[in-house]
């Protein structure tokens, strides 16, 4: 493979350029509002004049936006402790047992991802809002954590085939009860896999809009919603910083999980 | 140890199953037992189809700009050596973990009246170079394929690293030269992930809700919006749920496409 790339062919010239132009559409938008989130001004100016930390003091200071971060990193939080308690349980269940019906239990498990999230937001609107549910930290943590399981029991199912099944069978072979393998053999195992199943959790929860659009109140805004207000009413400068702090996250567990997967590839 | 499995099943029957009953529910049921009326409204005003029409139209767009985009970055990407791949992987990892509010942020920055490109513009060729990219058809289109684009890459990219490269070989020693290879060997072998990243472009972009709501016209809605404006504006639950229902029959159509070409290798992961 490397000799093919060594050899400039037009073809290969030609894909080069165009894979660079989408590769610059993919990471330039939210690049660039790193250098904006340091004006000093409520207005935007490029290229940016100043290093000023204005708009970072605005968004750590002003009451609501401070608000909005915490009640999402609450539910973020209990999202993620739901999701995998039940995912990761769920996924070992799949691999390790056989029974009829297995193959429309994981269609079912996994169909969150297909289904329109309007749909489910709509739903969960109309369900809990009739059981006056709707506007709780406990409402929008089941709200994400549905749109979060089919994740991590992904991400689980994936880490399960990597798992060298002769462990499992040597340490039951040695006298190991199944709730030993499971406890000291296969769970340790399992940790990088459910390390990266927690982040993605943490992170799709963090970031969720529609469904908390639908089912949180004013008072108990989560950061995504509010910003979602802003940038449809009036958009703030506020959310340049706030803009560059999230992309800050997000490159910081992608490098993570890169980080992780290249262990595994090599171990 | 299928008992693992229970809470999960009893958590989705009550949080994702029965919601979706409530919906099936609430989209036919009127003041006088149940009614198709909320359907027949959808069929007779001239609003639903227009609003149909244009779901349809930005999603096809969408998705075969993306695929145009996409194609290039996984073939690029399957032609890397192991350690530069996992370098350029992250730039295409990075916005797929972005929130859709810092892009559709970003979009605004970029793509408003005043915003980087109609400076830039401006600047160079005079305040009548202009263009209206934001709160319209462009403005929708550019967003939407940002946001699927990662989805279609790794898509395409799982169907081209996994082609037996003796294959491409072969063609090179019978004498082909490298466009012949592509397009006679890698191309048409690479088409059940094309295949498969259109249909889930497709049924992404369908039901679509914030970059049409933030980037698009007010006028210009796709069916996602329509729920949320019969929710808020109408507050007109019923016709909201016979939407959705309409919606998720749209969508279904094409998630049972993509079953059948790639059902065997979402479970195959369970066995």
């Amino acid at each position: 493979m490397t000799q093919e790339a060594g050899r400039r062919s037009p073809l290969s010239v030609a894909v080069s350029i165009a894979a660079w132009f989408a590769y610059g559409f993919l990471v330039l938008p939210s690049l660039i509002i790193i250098p904006m989130s340091f004006s000093d001004k409520d207005e935007f100016v490029f290229p940016p004049q100043t290093l000023s930390f204005y708009l970072y003091e605005k968004y750590f200071f002003e009451s609501n936006w401070m608000a909005a971060t915490v009640e999402s990193l609450k539910v973020a939080a209990g999202t993620t402790t739901l999701s995998v308690a039940l995912g990761v349980g769920a996924a070992y269940a799949l691999t390790r047992t056989e029974f009829p019906g297995k193959k429309l239990l994981t269609v079912f498990l996994l169909s969150p991802i297909f289904v329109p999230v309007i749909v489910v937001a709509l739903g969960l609107y109309l369900y809990l809002g009739s059981a006056r549910l709707t506007g709780t930290t406990f409402a929008l943590v089941v709200g994400h954590t549905v749109v979060t399981i089919p994740f991590v029991i992904v991400t689980t199912l994936a880490g399960l085939r990597h798992i060298d099944r002769n462990l499992e069978v040597a340490a039951t072979v040695m006298g190991a009860s199944k709730w030993t393998v499971l406890r000291r053999v296969t769970l340790p195992l399992l940790r990088p896999t459910i390390l990266v199943a927690s982040l993605f959790s943490f992170l799709i929860s963090f970031d969720e809009v529609v469904i908390s659009y639908f089912i949180a109140n004013v008072q108990r805004q989560t950061l995504p919603v509010r910003m979602y207000s802003s940038i449809h009413w009036e958009i703030s400068p506020v959310l340049a910083a706030i803009s560059a702090l999230l992309t800050g996250l997000s490159l910081v567990v992608c490098l993570f999980v890169a980080f992780l997967q290249k262990g595994r590839a090599v171990g | 140890m299928a008992v693992f499995l229970l809470p999960a099943i009893l958590f989705m029957a009550a949080t994702f199953l029965l919601p979706l009953v409530v919906v099936a529910y609430t989209s036919i049921s009127g003041e006088a037992g149940l009614t198709l009326e909320h359907y027949r409204e959808l069929f007779s005003r001239p609003l639903y189809a227009i609003v149909l029409k244009n779901t349809l139209e930005i999603s096809v767009l969408s998705t075969a700009l993306t695929l145009l985009l996409g194609y290039p970055i996984a073939y690029h990407l399957s032609r890397q050596s192991p350690a530069r791949r996992a370098f350029l992987i992250i730039l295409v990892l990075l916005p797929f973990w972005t929130s859709i509010l810092v892009k559709s942020f970003a979009f605004t920055v970029l793509l408003g009246h005043n915003g980087l490109i109609n400076s830039v513009l401006v600047s160079a060729l005079g305040s009548g170079a202009r263009i209206k990219l934001l709160f319209n058809r462009p403005g929708v289109i550019i967003g939407m394929t940002h946001f699927l684009l990662p989805f279609m890459v790794f898509t395409i990219l799982a169907s081209l690293v996994t082609q037996n490269p003796d294959l491409r070989r072969a063609a090179e020693i019978m004498g082909a030269g490298r466009v012949r290879i592509f397009w006679n060997v890698t191309l048409p072998l690479s088409m059940p992930g094309v295949l498969a990243g259109v249909l889930f472009c497709m049924i992404l972009s369908l039901g679509m809700f914030v970059t049409p709501a933030l980037l698009g016209g007010r006028t210009d809605l796709m069916i996602s919006n329509l729920v949320d404006f019969h929710v808020r504006e109408t507050l007109n639950w019923n016709v909201a749920a016979a939407v959705s229902m309409c919606l998720i029959l749209l969508t279904a159509v094409f998630t049972i496409m993509l079953a059948r070409i790639r059902g065997g290798q979402l479970l195959e992961a369970a066995r």
